[in-house]
């Protein structure tokens, strides 16, 4: 697995979608914080994170990950999680992740689960 | 230095062991065979031995050496021992060994150093061309011997060597125990004898002993300091103690293992003197050394009644021979040592021990040699001993003072020291693990360094989830530098204020004086307050305002003009700390910051390698970091596969094993950085364990009571907390199982209905 490579993302009108890696781990899930943080000071007001590719996570990549939301809640952000796994999905729900995000079984229904919540779309 | 052969030809004359099983003191044993080189020119070298460091053997194998060397250099060795009695009867026995020792060279019959010879016995058997000088020699000695004038024979004796023709060779004397020559009876004083004969003979010599002993006694002797060499002997490194562990084990039939061997290594403080004497009872006991309660048992034994307590009891009896003066000098002593007594007073302790100025300063000084106890003018330091004698003072003072039960003091004192061993080690292994502050700090000479790597706030913003080798990259090409003071002293910031030791261990805090640009000035001089902040996430604002006001309250008390606080935490600060602390100008740092910093210092650690023990089952080693849980998840997917578990099931172990991985490289202090995994196969069942060396946390393993100094924040704690509840959640059994330097994490998976390949169910 490859957590050497930059974050991929891209913008949706005011909504960002970060894409996880294959392993979220600790690095891979300061690279994700990274993107977000620079994405809601670029002026995005929601943000999508796409874990299609990612096979495994670990609990600090979780406990990161919570750190997001934390730091979307601040900037008055909505977070959506899109594409997670079942095991994955289990591992949030034990963790109380999903206490606090949203779940989409892709990007696109993400997206539209934001629409609401974007009136006002910028260009980057 | 001629070349020693190694080969059978080498003979063992003085040393007790073989060259081969002489551990450490390479260099030292050097130096002391070069000094007595022609070059050296007739200069003495005062071996200044740090208590129980061991110097005997260094000086028996100089022996051994010069010896076998067969030079014009005639080596003589001769120890002070307690059986003498007074300054005549020890000066006595030095002729006799010396004309034994300077026979044996002169024939090359070593066997002549042991023998029992009369005067009359060695003029028999000196070489014609010593005959002469040997016989005046003697005579002379029958003079003296029966006159009054101690001193004078005293002298005769001790100047004996001197006599040697020149044309003969040199003679080179090695004396051993300096400090138990003083306690001899008689007008004398043969400490300081010696050193006036010694120092004012033009002959080379070594004079071994105590250090603050051997320094007060060339002072008294008014010794020429610039004839004479200084060569500190301190305790051994860990690995050359582990290696002297594992010597004399071998040569004493003691079977032992590595994790005891490092616990006595660290219980000891590496002196050579307790892990020989230990090893020793070993031995005489028939006992095998392979658990720590092995060794805490046969501690307890050597406290109470043992080489150690018969070592300690000597001294005692020594300082205060009166029994009564004795039971206050230990109830004194342990209470100091109990209440962690830095600075007690010495008018107060003059009067619970009710003795008179003259006997009080004999104590005194006594303690002082030996380091039980640091004596400044009005005031003394009762902490400075080792641990072995703090343990021995706890069980007199409850045996002799307060009459508790003998057994009771036996079982507290294995249980005590039981419960320590752990957290010896675990200190050892961070100490180990981390860069050492006072070697970091002390490496601060005026060097430019990025003002980055202290400022955790900007690094975080521009290097947090890069790369560590775009990071170095980034740090190498930054322009604003900071130019560091040169530090002229680091102490742990415990020797300042001992409080500091409730939230804080003495490695993880320092005050540093240093200058700036070096230039010694008052203006220029600033004193760094540096700590190692504990906390698992990133400090936040009220932990690192805390020791913030620590350390601005230890600058106050102690008038530092200008102070400098850096504040390190292995994930750094809040933000809201870094506003916090810029607004202060502290600095603060991660663990990634210090390592760049220590690179860009060219400061080392080291941690020790080990070889790992030769497996007998399916065991996959990997190094702590770098993502390598990934190759045992890996592995343990492929192992489940034969088992046919489901993809569910798989990755379900799979996550286990990476958080088991993780939990073992956040919480041990394994010097070799690796980890340990066992796969076992069943019919119905994986069974998986991870082991690592050095010690998980109290409360991982379920108990209450923990020795750590975190303060950090509870709610931030439970986030990094998770590792332990999702291995529970994943697997069907999970066991920690508590080995003596570690923890094994056993986790079962069971194959369930509907499975292929099951036998049973949970």
């Amino acid at each position: 697995m490859d957590t050497a490579t930059s974050v991929r993302s891209h913008c949706v009108g005011t909504t960002a979608v970060v894409y996880a890696s294959d392993y979220l781990n600790k690095l891979t899930g300061e690279k994700i914080e990274r993107e977000c943080r620079r994405q809601l000071d670029s002026g995005c007001r929601a943000l999508v994170i796409d874990f299609a590719d990612t096979q495994l996570v670990n609990s600090i990549g979780i406990s990161i990950l919570l750190g997001i939301i934390d730091i979307a809640e601040k900037n008055n952000a909505q977070v959506v999680f899109a594409d997670v796994n079942n095991q994955t999905v289990e591992l949030f729900k034990m963790l109380g992740l999903t206490r606090h995000v949203a779940l989409a079984k892709d990007e696109e229904e993400a997206l539209s689960t934001l629409s609401g919540f974007n009136p006002t779309p910028i260009t980057h | 230095m001629n070349e020693v052969n190694s080969s059978e030809s080498f003979r063992r004359v003085m040393g007790r062991v073989s060259r081969q099983e002489f551990v450490g003191r390479v260099a030292e044993l050097e130096r002391v065979v070069g000094q007595s080189s022609q070059l050296k020119n007739g200069r003495g070298l005062l071996l200044l031995m740090e208590p129980a460091a061991g110097v005997s053997e260094l000086l028996r194998q100089s022996y051994d050496q010069l010896f076998n060397q067969r030079s014009d250099v005639i080596p003589i060795y001769f120890a002070f021992t307690r059986h003498e009695t007074t300054a005549v009867s020890a000066a006595i026995e030095f002729l006799n060994s010396f004309l034994q020792q300077y026979l044996a060279y002169r024939r090359n019959e070593p066997e002549l150093c042991h023998a029992s010879l009369t005067l009359a016995d060695i003029v028999s058997l000196a070489p014609s061309s010593d005959l002469q000088w040997i016989e005046q020699l003697v005579q002379l000695y029958g003079a003296l011997r029966f006159s009054n004038d101690g001193k004078e024979l005293v002298r005769f004796c001790l100047s004996a060597p001197q006599r040697v023709p020149p044309y003969v060779g040199r003679t080179f004397v090695m004396l051993d125990g300096a400090e138990l020559a003083d306690d001899l009876n008689g007008d004398v004083i043969l400490g300081t004898e010696v050193l006036r004969v010694f120092g004012r003979s033009g002959f080379s010599f070594v004079l071994a002993g105590l250090r603050r002993q051997i320094l007060d006694a060339a002072h008294k002797a008014k010794c020429n300091f610039e004839r004479l060499d200084l060569l500190r002997l301190e305790q051994l490194s860990s690995s050359q103690a582990n290696q002297l562990i594992e010597h004399v084990a071998r040569r004493q039939q003691v079977p032992t293992n590595k994790e005891v061997r490092e616990l006595m290594v660290q219980q000891f403080g590496c002196s050579p003197f307790f892990i020989t004497h230990f090893l020793q009872s070993a031995r005489e006991k028939n006992l095998a050394l392979v658990s720590y309660l092995d060794c805490e048992r046969l501690y307890a034994d050597e406290l109470l009644g043992g080489h150690l307590h018969y070592h300690f009891q000597t001294l005692l009896e020594e300082i205060a021979p009166q029994l009564d003066t004795r039971l206050n000098l230990i109830r004194l002593l342990w209470e100091g040592v109990a209440s962690n007594e830095n600075s007690a007073s010495v008018e107060a302790w003059r009067r619970r021990l009710r003795l008179d100025t003259e006997e009080f300063e004999y104590v005194m000084h006594k303690l002082h040699i030996h380091e039980f106890v640091n004596w400044t003018g009005p005031s003394l330091d009762t902490t400075t001993g080792s641990t072995t004698w703090k343990d021995y003072l706890k069980v007199s003072y409850r045996l002799a003072v307060l009459n508790e039960p003998r057994a009771l003091v036996v079982a507290d004192a294995i249980t005590d020291a039981l419960k320590r061993a752990p957290h010896t080690i675990a200190r050892h292994y961070k100490r180990l693990g981390q860069i050492s502050l006072r070697d970091l700090l002390g490496q601060l000479d005026c060097q430019r360094v990025p003002r980055m790597l202290f400022d955790y706030g900007s690094f975080a913003k521009k290097y947090k989830g890069v790369a560590d080798g775009d990071v170095l990259q980034g740090i190498e090409s930054e322009t604003d530098l900071l130019k560091l003071p040169q530090v002229v002293h680091v102490a742990s910031s415990l020797a300042f204020n001992s409080v500091l030791s409730q939230v804080c261990e003495e490695d993880k805090c320092a005050v540093a004086h240093s200058f700036e640009d070096g230039v010694y000035s008052d203006a220029q001089e600033v004193v760094w307050l540096v700590a190692r902040v504990e906390s698992k996430l990133e400090v936040d604002y009220e932990l690192a305002k805390l020791w913030f006001e620590r350390f601005d309250s230890l600058a106050q008390v102690f008038a530092f003009r200008r102070y400098q606080v850096w504040l390190i935490s292995s994930e750094g600060f809040s933000e809201d700390a870094c506003s916090w602390l810029l607004e202060r100008s502290a600095y603060y740092s991660n663990d990634h910051q210090v390592e760049l910093l220590t690179h860009q210092l060219g400061v080392s650690i080291k941690p020790q390698s080990e070889d790992i023990d030769t497996p007998d089952e399916f065991l996959m080693v990997v190094p702590m970091g770098e993502d390598n849980e990934l190759l045992a998840a890996t592995t343990v997917e492929h192992v489940a596969r034969r088992l046919s578990f489901q993809p569910a099931a798989i990755n379900q172990i799979k996550t286990a094993i990476v958080e088991a991985c993780i939990n073992a490289s956040e919480h041990s202090f394994s010097p070799e950085r690796k980890i340990y995994q066992r796969f076992r196969v069943e019919d119905d069942k994986l069974v998986v364990t991870i082991s690592s060396r050095g010690i998980l946390p109290t409360n991982v393993l379920g108990g209450n009571a923990s020795e750590s100094n975190s303060e950090s924040d509870d709610v931030a704690e439970e986030r990094r907390g998770w590792g332990l509840k999702l291995i529970r959640t994943l697997m069907d059994e999970v066991e920690f199982e508590k080995v003596d330097e570690g923890t094994s994490l056993r986790m079962t998976k069971y194959l369930r209905n509907g499975e292929p390949g099951q036998t049973r169910s949970k």
